[in-house]
Protein backbone atom coordinates (compact mmCIF):
# COMPACT_ATOMS: atom_id res chain seq x y z
CA UNK A 1 0.00 0.00 0.00
CA UNK A 2 2.96 2.21 0.85
CA UNK A 3 4.37 1.78 -2.60
CA UNK A 4 1.15 2.29 -4.26
CA UNK A 5 0.34 5.39 -2.68
CA UNK A 6 4.15 6.72 -3.01
CA UNK A 7 3.69 5.72 -6.67
CA UNK A 8 0.45 7.82 -7.18
CA UNK A 9 1.98 10.68 -5.35
CA UNK A 10 5.29 10.80 -7.28
CA UNK A 11 3.16 13.46 -9.97
CA UNK A 12 2.76 16.30 -6.63
CA UNK A 13 7.11 15.67 -5.87
CA UNK A 14 7.43 17.16 -9.47
CA UNK A 15 5.07 20.38 -8.26
CA UNK A 16 6.63 20.51 -5.25
CA UNK A 17 10.39 20.01 -4.74
CA UNK A 18 10.68 22.87 -7.47
CA UNK A 19 8.52 25.43 -6.00
CA UNK A 20 9.95 24.53 -2.66
CA UNK A 21 13.32 24.90 -3.78
CA UNK A 22 11.95 28.38 -5.06
CA UNK A 23 10.84 29.13 -1.37
CA UNK A 24 14.11 27.88 -0.03
CA UNK A 25 15.77 30.21 -2.31
CA UNK A 26 13.96 32.90 -1.31
CA UNK A 27 14.05 33.00 2.20
CA UNK A 28 17.89 32.48 2.10
CA UNK A 29 18.34 36.26 1.05
CA UNK A 30 16.39 36.86 4.52
CA UNK A 31 19.29 35.98 6.31
CA UNK A 32 17.34 33.67 8.83
CA UNK A 33 18.87 30.33 9.66
CA UNK A 34 17.82 27.95 6.82
CA UNK A 35 16.28 25.39 9.76
CA UNK A 36 13.26 28.04 9.53
CA UNK A 37 12.67 27.47 6.39
CA UNK A 38 11.63 23.73 7.15
CA UNK A 39 10.34 24.34 9.88
CA UNK A 40 7.77 26.50 7.99
CA UNK A 41 7.27 23.80 5.26
CA UNK A 42 6.83 21.01 8.47
CA UNK A 43 4.42 23.43 10.56
CA UNK A 44 2.67 25.88 8.04
CA UNK A 45 2.93 23.83 4.55
CA UNK A 46 1.28 26.44 2.64
CA UNK A 47 2.57 27.18 -0.70
CA UNK A 48 1.18 30.54 -1.36
CA UNK A 49 1.23 31.63 2.39
CA UNK A 50 4.72 30.74 2.65
CA UNK A 51 5.66 32.97 -0.59
CA UNK A 52 3.75 35.69 0.89
CA UNK A 53 5.39 35.44 4.23
CA UNK A 54 8.62 36.46 2.41
CA UNK A 55 7.35 40.06 1.73
CA UNK A 56 6.07 40.78 5.42
CA UNK A 57 9.02 38.85 7.14
CA UNK A 58 11.29 41.95 5.07
CA UNK A 59 8.50 44.08 5.81
CA UNK A 60 8.22 43.74 9.24
CA UNK A 61 4.23 43.41 9.20
CA UNK A 62 2.78 43.06 12.15
CA UNK A 63 1.39 39.98 13.51
CA UNK A 64 -2.60 40.12 13.58
CA UNK A 65 -2.39 41.39 9.80
CA UNK A 66 -0.07 38.46 9.04
CA UNK A 67 -2.91 36.11 10.99
CA UNK A 68 -5.68 37.70 8.82
CA UNK A 69 -3.36 37.60 5.34
CA UNK A 70 -2.66 33.53 5.85
CA UNK A 71 -6.78 33.24 6.74
CA UNK A 72 -7.84 35.04 3.57
CA UNK A 73 -5.08 33.31 1.26
CA UNK A 74 -6.01 29.92 2.33
CA UNK A 75 -9.50 30.45 2.86
CA UNK A 76 -10.60 28.23 -0.29
CA UNK A 77 -9.25 25.56 1.64
CA UNK A 78 -12.34 25.32 3.75
CA UNK A 79 -14.22 24.35 0.36
CA UNK A 80 -12.23 21.22 0.04
CA UNK A 81 -12.59 19.59 3.33
CA UNK A 82 -16.53 19.30 2.21
CA UNK A 83 -15.00 16.40 -0.20
CA UNK A 84 -13.58 14.58 2.96
CA UNK A 85 -16.25 14.60 5.65
CA UNK A 86 -16.87 11.26 5.42
CA UNK A 87 -13.85 9.75 4.27
CA UNK A 88 -11.64 11.00 6.84
CA UNK A 89 -12.94 8.41 8.92
CA UNK A 90 -13.29 9.47 13.29
CA UNK A 91 -11.82 12.36 15.05
CA UNK A 92 -8.10 11.08 16.07
CA UNK A 93 -4.68 12.32 15.14
CA UNK A 94 -4.84 10.80 11.66
CA UNK A 95 -8.10 12.52 10.71
CA UNK A 96 -6.20 16.02 12.17
CA UNK A 97 -2.99 15.65 10.50
CA UNK A 98 -5.37 14.70 6.97
CA UNK A 99 -6.98 17.90 7.63
CA UNK A 100 -3.82 19.53 7.91
CA UNK A 101 -2.19 18.09 5.10
CA UNK A 102 -4.78 19.71 2.81
CA UNK A 103 -3.28 21.50 -0.32
CA UNK A 104 -4.65 22.30 -3.55
CA UNK A 105 -2.16 19.46 -4.98
CA UNK A 106 -3.35 16.71 -2.50
CA UNK A 107 -7.31 17.76 -2.56
CA UNK A 108 -7.01 17.41 -6.31
CA UNK A 109 -5.34 14.15 -6.34
CA UNK A 110 -7.53 12.56 -3.66
CA UNK A 111 -10.70 13.64 -5.01
CA UNK A 112 -9.77 11.93 -8.24
CA UNK A 113 -8.05 8.51 -7.40
CA UNK A 114 -9.94 5.60 -6.88
CA UNK A 115 -8.43 3.93 -3.65
CA UNK A 116 -8.03 0.26 -4.36
CA UNK A 117 -10.83 -1.69 -2.36
CA UNK A 118 -8.74 -3.73 -0.55
CA UNK A 119 -7.08 -0.74 0.76
CA UNK A 120 -7.77 1.47 4.06
CA UNK A 121 -9.14 4.31 2.31
CA UNK A 122 -7.63 6.56 5.53
CA UNK A 123 -4.15 5.20 5.70
CA UNK A 124 -3.94 5.47 1.77
CA UNK A 125 -5.37 9.04 1.95
CA UNK A 126 -2.87 9.21 4.66
CA UNK A 127 0.62 7.72 3.11
CA UNK A 128 0.13 10.34 0.30
CA UNK A 129 -1.16 13.73 2.34
CA UNK A 130 2.82 12.46 3.90
CA UNK A 131 4.63 11.99 1.04
CA UNK A 132 3.59 15.46 -0.32
CA UNK A 133 4.69 17.18 2.63
CA UNK A 134 7.85 15.85 2.84
CA UNK A 135 8.59 17.00 -1.03
CA UNK A 136 7.64 20.08 0.06
CA UNK A 137 9.57 20.24 3.17
CA UNK A 138 12.61 18.59 1.31
CA UNK A 139 12.20 21.42 -1.63
CA UNK A 140 12.09 24.25 1.26
CA UNK A 141 15.18 22.62 2.92
CA UNK A 142 17.28 22.13 -0.28
CA UNK A 143 16.67 25.54 -1.41
CA UNK A 144 17.60 27.25 2.29
CA UNK A 145 20.69 25.42 2.23
CA UNK A 146 22.11 25.46 -1.48
CA UNK A 147 24.52 28.33 -2.51
CA UNK A 148 21.99 29.64 -5.26
CA UNK A 149 24.85 29.18 -7.82
CA UNK A 150 24.88 25.12 -7.14
CA UNK A 151 21.00 24.11 -7.80
CA UNK A 152 20.65 22.62 -10.81
CA UNK A 153 18.33 24.78 -13.39
CA UNK A 154 14.55 23.90 -12.41
CA UNK A 155 13.14 26.63 -15.03
CA UNK A 156 10.12 25.81 -16.15
CA UNK A 157 9.96 22.52 -14.13
CA UNK A 158 6.54 24.98 -12.04
CA UNK A 159 4.83 23.74 -15.50
CA UNK A 160 4.25 19.94 -13.59
CA UNK A 161 1.78 21.65 -11.09
CA UNK A 162 -0.01 23.16 -14.13
CA UNK A 163 0.17 19.82 -15.90
CA UNK A 164 -1.36 17.84 -12.63
CA UNK A 165 -4.18 20.29 -12.62
CA UNK A 166 -4.53 19.34 -16.16
CA UNK A 167 -4.53 15.55 -16.26
CA UNK A 168 -6.68 15.28 -12.96
CA UNK A 169 -9.29 17.71 -15.35
CA UNK A 170 -9.53 15.17 -17.89
CA UNK A 171 -9.56 12.36 -14.96
CA UNK A 172 -12.51 14.17 -13.19
CA UNK A 173 -14.21 14.45 -16.68
CA UNK A 174 -13.85 10.70 -17.25
CA UNK A 175 -15.70 10.21 -13.79
CA UNK A 176 -18.09 12.73 -13.72
CA UNK A 177 -19.36 13.13 -17.20
CA UNK A 178 -21.27 15.84 -16.49
CA UNK A 179 -21.24 19.11 -18.28
CA UNK A 180 -22.63 21.27 -15.60
CA UNK A 181 -19.95 21.44 -12.93
CA UNK A 182 -17.19 22.35 -15.78
CA UNK A 183 -18.59 25.03 -17.33
CA UNK A 184 -19.83 26.81 -13.96
CA UNK A 185 -16.13 26.61 -13.08
CA UNK A 186 -14.94 27.90 -16.53
CA UNK A 187 -17.34 30.38 -16.16
CA UNK A 188 -16.47 31.76 -12.39
CA UNK A 189 -13.05 31.85 -13.48
CA UNK A 190 -13.19 34.21 -16.12
CA UNK A 191 -15.89 35.87 -14.13
CA UNK A 192 -13.24 36.22 -11.25
CA UNK A 193 -10.19 36.73 -13.72
CA UNK A 194 -12.10 40.09 -15.09
CA UNK A 195 -13.51 41.60 -11.83
CA UNK A 196 -10.91 40.16 -8.99
CA UNK A 197 -7.42 39.19 -10.49
CA UNK A 198 -5.73 39.10 -7.36
CA UNK A 199 -8.24 37.10 -5.29
CA UNK A 200 -9.46 34.97 -8.17
CA UNK A 201 -8.97 31.45 -6.82
CA UNK A 202 -11.21 32.31 -3.75
CA UNK A 203 -13.71 34.32 -5.76
CA UNK A 204 -13.83 31.57 -8.43
CA UNK A 205 -14.51 28.81 -5.76
CA UNK A 206 -17.10 30.86 -3.92
CA UNK A 207 -19.31 32.03 -7.00
CA UNK A 208 -19.30 28.38 -8.65
CA UNK A 209 -20.54 27.04 -5.71
CA UNK A 210 -22.36 29.58 -4.84
CA UNK A 211 -24.38 28.99 -8.25
CA UNK A 212 -24.36 25.29 -8.19
CA UNK A 213 -26.29 25.64 -5.14
CA UNK A 214 -28.71 27.85 -6.46
CA UNK A 215 -29.28 25.77 -9.73
CA UNK A 216 -29.70 22.82 -7.49
CA UNK A 217 -32.23 24.51 -4.85
CA UNK A 218 -33.99 25.98 -8.79
CA UNK A 219 -34.32 22.63 -10.16
CA UNK A 220 -35.71 21.00 -6.77
CA UNK A 221 -38.37 23.42 -6.75
CA UNK A 222 -39.24 23.31 -10.69
CA UNK A 223 -39.76 19.27 -9.85
CA UNK A 224 -41.80 19.08 -6.75
CA UNK B 1 11.11 41.39 20.67
CA UNK B 2 14.12 40.66 18.32
CA UNK B 3 14.26 38.94 15.21
CA UNK B 4 14.18 35.55 15.38
CA UNK B 5 11.25 35.71 18.33
CA UNK B 6 9.62 37.66 15.73
CA UNK B 7 10.12 34.86 12.85
CA UNK B 8 8.95 32.33 15.04
CA UNK B 9 5.94 34.53 16.46
CA UNK B 10 4.91 35.05 12.35
CA UNK B 11 5.56 31.16 11.77
CA UNK B 12 3.44 29.74 14.51
CA UNK B 13 0.59 32.93 13.50
CA UNK B 14 0.61 31.45 10.02
CA UNK B 15 0.58 28.13 11.20
CA UNK B 16 -2.92 28.29 13.37
CA UNK B 17 -4.22 30.57 11.25
CA UNK B 18 -3.62 27.87 7.94
CA UNK B 19 -4.92 24.81 9.72
CA UNK B 20 -7.85 26.94 11.39
CA UNK B 21 -9.13 27.41 7.37
CA UNK B 22 -8.41 24.03 6.56
CA UNK B 23 -10.40 22.58 10.18
CA UNK B 24 -13.48 24.49 9.57
CA UNK B 25 -15.47 22.67 7.42
CA UNK B 26 -14.99 19.80 9.86
CA UNK B 27 -15.86 21.29 12.90
CA UNK B 28 -19.25 22.97 10.92
CA UNK B 29 -20.62 19.67 9.32
CA UNK B 30 -20.23 16.37 11.48
CA UNK B 31 -19.98 13.71 9.34
CA UNK B 32 -23.05 12.05 10.87
CA UNK B 33 -25.30 13.90 9.70
CA UNK B 34 -26.22 13.35 6.05
CA UNK B 35 -27.75 16.90 3.48
CA UNK B 36 -28.68 16.47 0.31
CA UNK B 37 -27.12 19.57 -0.28
CA UNK B 38 -24.12 19.50 0.88
CA UNK B 39 -23.42 15.99 -0.52
CA UNK B 40 -24.33 17.27 -4.02
CA UNK B 41 -22.07 20.30 -3.29
CA UNK B 42 -19.25 17.96 -2.14
CA UNK B 43 -19.57 16.08 -5.06
CA UNK B 44 -19.95 19.07 -7.63
CA UNK B 45 -17.31 20.95 -6.52
CA UNK B 46 -14.07 18.65 -7.18
CA UNK B 47 -14.30 18.86 -10.95
CA UNK B 48 -15.09 23.29 -10.52
CA UNK B 49 -11.95 23.09 -8.39
CA UNK B 50 -10.34 21.48 -11.10
CA UNK B 51 -11.12 23.50 -13.88
CA UNK B 52 -10.79 26.81 -11.74
CA UNK B 53 -7.36 25.77 -10.99
CA UNK B 54 -6.07 24.76 -14.41
CA UNK B 55 -7.36 28.57 -15.80
CA UNK B 56 -5.64 29.95 -12.59
CA UNK B 57 -2.36 28.57 -13.14
CA UNK B 58 -2.46 29.63 -16.65
CA UNK B 59 -3.57 33.65 -16.26
CA UNK B 60 -0.34 34.82 -16.02
CA UNK B 61 0.75 33.02 -19.80
CA UNK B 62 1.48 36.16 -21.74
CA UNK B 63 -0.37 35.73 -24.79
CA UNK B 64 1.78 38.18 -26.68
CA UNK B 65 5.08 36.13 -26.92
CA UNK B 66 6.42 32.48 -27.53
CA UNK B 67 5.63 31.58 -24.31
CA UNK B 68 2.07 30.94 -25.53
CA UNK B 69 3.54 28.92 -28.03
CA UNK B 70 4.94 26.27 -25.89
CA UNK B 71 2.73 26.80 -23.22
CA UNK B 72 0.04 25.03 -25.78
CA UNK B 73 2.32 22.87 -27.12
CA UNK B 74 3.32 21.30 -23.46
CA UNK B 75 -0.40 21.09 -22.52
CA UNK B 76 -1.55 19.35 -26.23
CA UNK B 77 1.41 16.53 -25.22
CA UNK B 78 -0.27 16.58 -21.55
CA UNK B 79 -3.33 16.02 -22.76
CA UNK B 80 -2.45 13.58 -25.84
CA UNK B 81 -0.91 11.79 -23.49
CA UNK B 82 -3.74 11.63 -20.86
CA UNK B 83 -6.12 10.70 -22.67
CA UNK B 84 -4.10 8.20 -25.13
CA UNK B 85 -2.19 6.15 -22.11
CA UNK B 86 -3.94 7.51 -18.57
CA UNK B 87 -1.02 7.51 -17.04
CA UNK B 88 -0.71 10.52 -14.79
CA UNK B 89 3.20 10.45 -14.40
CA UNK B 90 4.29 9.77 -17.73
CA UNK B 91 1.86 12.84 -19.12
CA UNK B 92 3.08 15.41 -16.35
CA UNK B 93 6.69 14.23 -16.90
CA UNK B 94 6.41 14.99 -20.98
CA UNK B 95 4.70 17.47 -20.45
CA UNK B 96 6.84 19.48 -18.36
CA UNK B 97 9.89 18.27 -20.69
CA UNK B 98 8.92 20.10 -23.01
CA UNK B 99 8.24 23.08 -21.04
CA UNK B 100 11.59 22.99 -19.43
CA UNK B 101 12.81 22.53 -23.16
CA UNK B 102 11.91 25.34 -24.34
CA UNK B 103 11.79 28.11 -21.19
CA UNK B 104 15.86 27.07 -20.94
CA UNK B 105 16.12 27.38 -25.16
Amino acid sequence: MIRSALKISLPIMFGFVPLGIAFGLLFQELGYPWYFASLMGIIVYAGAAQFMAIGFLSAGLGIIEIAMSTFFLNSRHMFYGLAFLESFGNWNLRKLYLIFGMTDETYALMTTIKVPENYNKERYYLYITLFAQIYWVLGCTIGAISPGFLTFNTDGMEFAATALFVVLLIEQWIMVRRLLPFILGFIASIFALTFFVNHMLLIAILISIGSIILLRIIKTNNNG
Amino acid sequence: MDELEYLLVVIIVMAISTYFTRLIPFLLFSSGKESFILNYVAKSTPPMVMMILVIYMLKDVNYFSSEIFYTFLALAITIGFQVYKRNALLSIVAGTAVYMFFVQL
